[in-house]
C-alpha cells in the first residue's frame, strides 16, 4: 500500500499528537531512568490505537503492508519525541531482518505477534568491538541433532536486549554467518543491561550458553541477509535523525528568536543566524537525503544501496551537526540536565555510531559506488 | 510517483517534445561517463574562449532557440499574445527534462538572464508597445538581454544603487557605472535601475528602464575576473538619453521592478546539471583521478571523497524532491535557497580535494591530462559563493524568512542614501 501526500501528512500528525500526549519531555526522563525504559501501556495503545507496530508487516502476516515511506514519517516523528519504546528494535531491526531472511515460516511464526503489539523483538549482530561486519562475528551455532541448534557467544549493543521477547542472533556455523531465533524464556541465555550514552534507547549485552535457536532462513545466508538488512535499517534510522535534527534546530530558532542579549533577540545577531541556517541546510539536507532512500525503497530501484549509504551518512552528521549547534545558540542553558538538549546530542552521537561509524558506511558508499 | 504518476497532458507534452527534438537534434551522449585520457578534459566553470570563437557560440545559442521558438518551445510559460505557449512552469521544466537527453547548443547566454529574470519582468513591468517590440524578439533569439543592476558601492545591498536617472522634457538622463553585468558584450538591451529620488528612503527613490545598449553614451567594458577571463563588463552610462516610455514601472516604484527580476533569478538558479560541474562531481572521474595519481588508497582522501560524494548525492536529492513537489502542482519549501547554497560549497570541496590529490601537479602545467585543467574550477570557485547573492546573504534570507529570525536593526547609517 502506498500512501499519498495527504494521507502521509494525516499519519503524520496522528503520530505527532500520539507523542505529544504519550511521550512528552516528562515522560521520556522517568523512562530513561527505569529498568524496561519503556511504558508497556504505552506501547499497547500505539498498537491498538495507531497499529503503528504492523505499519509496514505484510498483510499475509496480519500488518498493514505500507512502505519505507510510511515508516519513515512514523521514525521522523518517533526521533523528535525521542519515544522510549521498543519501536526500532522491533519494527525495524527484528522484522526488517525476517523479511529480508526470505524464511516464510519464521515469518508467519513471528510476524504476526510483532503486528499486533504482543511481540517485541531485536536484532543481536554486534559483539564486543561494535562493528556490524558478519566477517567479525565470533558466535557460533552447532546442530543439536534433533534439527535445531545451539548457540553460543556474546553479543554486545542489543537494543532493548534485556526486554525483547524474540531475539534474531547471527551466529558462525560451519557454512558462515546464519541468523537463528532465540526465544526470551530459554536456558542459557543470560541478558545485562549496558550503561549507555544514550539512555532513551537502552542497550544489553547477551551471553548465549548452548542456547537453543532455529535457524532463520538458509543455513550460512547470514551475510546476504545482513548486507540487505543494513540498508534498510539504516534508512529507517535516518529517518529517526532527520525527525531528531529538525527537532534540533525548532528549538534553536524557537530560541534565537525569543531570547535577549545586549537589548536584541541574539538571532538578530548575524553570527547566530548564520549558525541557524548552516542547521537549516544540514536539516534539509538530511530529510531529502532519507525519504528520498525510502521512495527508492519501495520502488524497488537499483539506485537504493548507494541513496541508503548517502542518507545514513548525510542524516548521522547532520543530527550530530544540529545536536552540538542546539547547545552552543541556547549557551550555558543548553548545557544543564535540566534542558533537553543533551538528550538529543546523546542519541545524536550514538545513532552516528550504531552500525559502525562514519568510516565504515563512508567505505561503504565508495563501494556501492565502485570506488 | 514520479512520471508515473503525472497528469496526462503532461506525458502527451513529453511526447510532442520529443518529437520535436527527434527531428530536429541528436542524442547527447553520457557526460558523466568517460574514459580517462579522452576528450576534452576542461574544466573552465567560465568561458575563456577568443572572442571570435565565443561570437560562433553565440551564433549557435540563437539559431537554436529560433528554432524552439518557431515550434513551439522556445517561451512554454509565456502569454500567447506575445508569441509564448500559454503553459505552466512545471510544462517548462519537462521540457528541460527531455532536452537533457538531446546533443543541443548550449543557449545559456540567451536563457540565463534574458529568458530567465529579464524577459518576466518586461512582461511585468513594460507598455504594451516595447512589450511588442522586445518580448518576441528575445525569446527568438534575435536580441540578447542583460541585467543592469550591481554597481561598485551596491553589489549584495541592492537598494543601495547611485545611479542617477533625471527628468528632461520626455526623456530621462541616465548617468553612473554598472558592473559584474554578464553578457553584456552580446546584448541589445539591458534593465538598469537608477536613482530618481535621493529624498526617499532608499528603497522607494529608484526607477528601473530599460536601456536599449547602442543607445548613445553606453560604454561596455569587459572586466577581468580571477580566472583570467572576462565574462562580466562594467558597464558606463554617461548622459544616457532614455525616453520616458521606456521606463518599467512608476517612477520611484523601480524597487517592485528588481524584486521581479530577482524572484526569478532564485527560479534560475539551481538548474546547472551538466557540463564541469557534473564532471567535478562526477565519482567515476574522481576516482579515476585517485587512480592516476597511486591515492587510491589513502584512506584521508577516500573518508573526504565519501563525505564530498554525500553532499553532493543529498543535494541532488534535494533538487528532485523540490522538481516532485513542482511538478505535483506545490510550491517547494527552501530546497531552492538550500540548493544554491549547497551547489557553490560542494564544487569548492570538490576543487579542493582534487588540488589535494594533485598536489603540485595543480600548481605548474605539467602537460598530462586532467591534471592542471582542474585549476581552471578552482579558480571559479570562489565566483560561485557569491554570484547570485553571497552565501552570506542567503543564510541571512534562509534565517530570516524560513526560521523566521529577526532582522538586524538598522542603524541609522544605513538608512541613508550614498551619493
Amino acid at each position: 500500500m502506498t500512501a499519498d501526500e495527504s494521507e502521509l501528512r494525516e499519519l503524520r500528525s496522528s503520530v505527532r499528537e500520539f507523542l505529544a500526549a504519550k511521550s512528552p519531555e516528562e515522560a521520556v526522563r522517568k523512562l530513561m531512568e527505569s529498568e524496561e525504559r519503556y511504558d508497556p501501556a504505552v506501547w499497547a495503545q500505539a498498537a491498538d490505537q495507531l497499529r503503528l507496530p504492523g505499519l509496514v508487516i505484510p498483510e499475509e502476516y496480519g500488518g498493514d503492508g505500507f512502505g519505507q515511506v510510511e515508516l519513515g514519517v512514523v521514525l521522523e516523528e518517533m526521533g523528535r519525541a525521542l519515544l522510549c519504546a521498543p519501536f526500532f528494535a522491533t519494527v525495524v531491526l527484528a522484522a526488517q531482518a525476517l523479511l529480508a531472511s526470505g524464511d516464510k515460516e519464521a515469518c508467519a511464526r513471528h510476524l504476526p505477534g510483532i503486528a499486533a503489539g504482543r511481540t517485541t523483538a531485536t536484532l543481536a549482530v554486534a559483539e564486543d568491538d561494535g562493528s556490524w561486519d558478519p566477517a567479525l562475528i565470533s558466535a557460533r551455532a552447532v546442530p543439536d541433532g534433533d534439527g535445531g541448534w545451539r548457540v553460543s557467544g556474546r553479543k554486545s549493543f542489543v537494543i532493548d536486549g534485556t526486554t525483547a521477547d524474540l531475539l534474531l542472533v547471527v551466529a558462525r556455523t560451519v557454512a558462515g554467518p546464519s541468523l537463528f531465533a532465540v526465544d526470551r524464556e530459554t536456558t542459557g541465555l543470560a541478558a545485562t543491561s549496558m550503561e549507555t550514552l544514550d539512555a532513551t534507547r537502552a542497550m544489553a549485552r547477551l551471553t548465549l550458553d548452548a542456547v537453543p535457536a532455529t535457524l532463520v532462513g538458509a543455513d550460512g545466508a547470514g551475510g546476504r541477509v545482513m548486507a540487505k538488512v543494513l540498508d534498510i535499517i539504516s534508512v529507517g534510522l535516518a529517518a529517526e535523525q532527520a525527525g531528531g535534527a529538525r527537532r534540533c534546530l525548532e528549538m534553536s530558532a524557537e530560541h534565537a528568536r525569543t531570547r535577549q542579549q545586549f537589548g536584541r533577540p541574539v538571532g538578530s545577531f548575524q553570527a547566530v543566524k548564520h549558525k541557524c541556517a548552516d542547521m537549516l541546510v544540514q536539516v534539509e539536507l538530511a530529510e531529502a537525503a532519507s525519504r528520498e532512500a525510502a521512495l527508492l525503497a519501495d520502488e524497488g530501484s537499483d539506485e537504493f544501496p548507494v541513496a541508503a549509504a548517502v542518507a545514513h551518512a548525510c542524516c548521522s552528521k547532520a543530527y550530530m551537526v544540529a545536536a552540538m549547534e542546539n547547545i552552543q545558540v541556547h549557551g550555558g542553558i543548553g548545557f544543564t540536565w535540566e534542558h533537553p538538549a543533551h538528550l538529543y546530542f546523546r542519541r545524536a552521537k550514538s545513532s552516528q555510531l550504531l552500525f559502525g561509524g562514519p568510516a565504515v558506511y563512508h567505505e561503504r558508499l565508495l563501494d556501492r559506488l565502485g570506488i | 510517483m514520479g512520471l508515473l504518476h503525472e497528469p496526462h497532458d503532461l506525458q502527451d507534452f513529453a511526447a510532442e517534445a520529443r518529437r520535436f527534438l527527434d527531428a530536429h537534434a541528436a542524442k547527447a551522449p553520457d557526460r558523466t561517463a568517460f574514459t580517462w585520457g579522452e576528450g576534452d578534459d576542461s574544466m573552465a566553470y567560465f568561458s575563456s574562449l577568443p572572442p571570435e570563437e565565443e561570437r560562433a557560440q553565440v551564433q549557435r545559442a540563437r539559431a537554436w532557440q529560433r528554432i524552439r521558438y518557431e515550434n513551439g518551445f522556445g517561451w512554454i510559460t509565456g502569454p500567447p499574445e506575445y508569441g509564448g505557449r500559454g503553459l505552466t512552469p512545471v510544462h517548462d521544466l519537462v521540457y528541460d527534462a527531455v532536452e537533457s537527453d538531446y546533443d543541443v547548443a548550449d543557449t545559456g547566454v540567451l536563457s540565463v538572464i534574458g529568458l530567465g529574470m529579464i524577459g518576466p519582468t518586461v512582461l511585468a513591468h513594460a507598455r504594451p508597445h516595447i512589450k511588442d517590440r522586445w518580448l518576441p524578439a528575445l525569446y527568438r533569439g534575435d536580441a540578447i538581454a542583460c541585467q543592469l543592476f550591481s554597481e561598485p558601492g551596491a553589489g549584495s545591498d541592492l537598494a543601495s544603487v547611485a545611479t542617477r536617472a533625471v527628468r528632461e522634457g520626455e526623456d530621462w538622463v541616465l548617468n553612473g557605472q554598472k558592473v559584474w553585468t554578464s553578457v553584456a558584450q552580446h546584448s541589445q538591451i539591458g534593465v538598469a535601475l537608477t536613482r530618481t529620488n535621493p529624498d526617499a528612503p532608499k528603497h522607494r527613490g529608484i526607477t528601473a528602464f530599460l536601456v536599449p545598449m547602442d543607445a548613445p553614451g553606453v560604454d561596455v567594458r569587459p572586466l577581468r575576473q580571477m580566472t583570467g577571463g572576462a565574462d562580466f563588463n562594467e558597464v558606463f552610462l554617461t548622459d544616457v538619453r532614455i525616453p520616458d516610455d521606456h521606463r518599467l514601472g512608476e517612477v520611484d516604484g523601480g524597487w517592485s521592478v528588481a524584486l521581479t527580476t530577482l524572484m526569478n533569478e532564485r527560479a534560475t538558479v539551481g538548474s546547472e546539471g551538466a557540463g564541469p560541474v557534473a564532471a567535478a562531481l562526477s565519482p567515476d572521474r574522481l576516482s579515476a583521478l585517485m587512480r592516476a595519481t597511486w591515492t587510491w588508497d589513502d584512506r584521508a582522501l577516500r573518508a573526504r571523497l565519501a563525505e564530498l560524494l554525500v553532499d553532493a548525492m543529498a543535494t541532488e536529492h534535494l533538487n528532485t524532491r523540490a522538481l516532485r513537489t513542482l511538478r505535483g502542482g506545490g510550491t517547494p519549501g527552501p530546497e531552492m535557497s538550500v540548493s544554491k547554497l549547497m551547489y557553490g560549497q560542494n564544487l569548492t570541496r570538490a576543487a579542493h580535494f582534487v588540488s589535494d590529490v594533485l598536489g603540485p601537479r595543480i600548481i605548474a602545467d605539467t602537460g598530462r591530462w586532467g591534471t592542471y585543467a582542474w585549476s581552471e574550477l578552482l579558480l571559479a570557485t570562489p565566483a560561485l559563493r557569491i554570484l547570485g547573492g553571497t552565501e552570506e546573504i542567503m543564510k541571512n534570507i534562509l534565517a530570516e524568512r524560513v526560521l523566521g529570525l529577526p532582522k538586524e536593526p538598522v542603524t541609522a547609517a544605513a538608512k541613508e542614501v550614498r551619493p
